[in-house]
Order: structure tokens, then sequence, then C-alpha cells
């Protein structure tokens, strides 16, 4: 991914004041973890006032009328995570409104970083542990094995 | 480039931390992504793919990865 690309995507989503949360392979970057990844995965409030702003957003950056098809009807209901691949098509933004029956928006618990003057929010490493400790992608047992021992999560989470 | 010695993988894998809050993070994540978009440049289709869970997305994400003449 271009990290300048999202860096303005991440300061769009700051000036349209949207409410998302940064989890996946990013938030291990922003974390201190610097390794490649292809997309960019954010949980947000699937309410419509915030994916209107969502959508302002990415519009904003992209300029692309595919981005009306993001709508919290979906998110709040048949289609919790959506992809979206914006037209030069390098990497992928998914967009999730919740995980299963384990995790909401209201679940995710962040806390704000400074990115090159960007405000983030990003699920915090005791997040992402839980999130990704029991799932089947090996890739995300060994972030969360690597997330336990850098930030000393084991006596918090047994 | 100093020569950094360690003593075990676990070591030289904890070495490769840096704290969220040093400027030069972003700098070597902005390297890292730059270095794997010129090694392994991607392209994925355009447009809104809707799924009916996380589960179904990442098996999405996967099967875009594998390059087409690899696909069964």
């Amino acid at each position: 991914m271009e990290f300048e690309l999202i860096l303005k995507v991440l300061r769009a989503l700051a000036d349209e004041q949207v409410r998302y949360r940064i989890v996946g392979g990013v938030a291990l970057n922003f974390w201190g973890l610097a390794r490649a990844t292809v997309d960019l995965d954010i949980f947000v409030a699937p309410d419509e006032a915030n994916i209107a702003r969502l959508r302002a957003a990415l519009d904003a950056v992209f300029n692309d009328p595919e981005i009306d098809q993001i709508t919290a009807g979906d998110l709040s209901g048949a289609y919790p995570a959506i992809q979206y691949v914006p037209p030069d098509g390098p990497f992928h933004i998914d967009i999730l409104a919740r995980l299963g029956e384990r995790f909401t928006f209201e679940d995710i618990e962040s806390e704000e970083l400074e990115v090159e003057g960007v405000p983030v929010h990003v699920a915090t490493p005791r997040m992402l542990y839980r999130m990704k400790k029991d799932t089947v992608r090996l890739q995300d047992r060994a972030d969360a094995d690597r997330l336990r021992k850098h930030y000393q999560l084991e006596d918090e989470e047994g | 480039m100093p020569v950094k010695k360690l003593r075990s993988l676990d070591e030289a894998e904890e070495s490769c931390w840096r704290d969220p809050h040093d400027p030069l993070l972003w700098r070597q994540i902005a390297a890292v992504w730059e270095l794997s978009r010129r090694l392994a440049p991607r392209r994925f289709p355009p447009g809104v793919h809707k799924h009916r869970s996380i589960e179904e997305a990442n098996r999405q994400s996967e099967r875009w990865l594998i390059p087409a003449d690899e696909e069964g």
C-alpha cells in the first residue's frame, strides 16, 4: 500500500468526523511493527449519519460513484463486512460493522494516536490480541502472539 | 548501519518493534509498504464487494492474492 494515500484516507476520516477504529495489519503497524499489508481494516459505527460521513470521506479522496453502494442498511443488516477497492485497485479498505456475535463497534477499545499530524483511532494492543488470538487464520494467531509478547498481555488475558 | 547481535529469534523479532510515538516509525512503515508495492504490486477488482461475514470477506481477500495462473 502507499503510505501517503492511506494517510489521505485517514485525514479525510478525521475531517468528516467519522466514528471508526483501525484494526488488522495497519493497526499492528501503528503500534510499532512495520510490515507489509494490502488492506486497511476499519470498524465503523453503522448508523446512517456515520456511514454518510464515511461515504463523504472516501469520496473526497477517490471521487468514485461506487462509494454510494456503501450503506448503513447493509452494514447493520445482512452485510456487516464490505470491501471497497478504489478505481486503481492497488489496495482495499475492509469496512466492518460487527465480527460475528463477538464484537461490534461499541466493543472495540481504542486509543487516539497521531500519525504525521493526523489523529487516528486505533484498536488497543489488548483489543487486537483479543480479536486475533482465537481465529483460524495462522497470520492472525501469529500476530496475537507477537502482541502478547511485546505488550506483555499474558497476565491480563490468561 | 550498525551491526546488531541477537541471542535468539525471539530477540530478533522483538528488535523489530518501535515505540508508536517514535516519528521514525512512520518513515519505516512508508519504506516497508513502498518496498512491498514495488516487489509485489497488487491489483484488486475495483468497486464495492459485500459479504455476510468477516470470514467470507477474508476468503475473498485470499482469493484475490492468488495469481491468476495458479487458480484451479
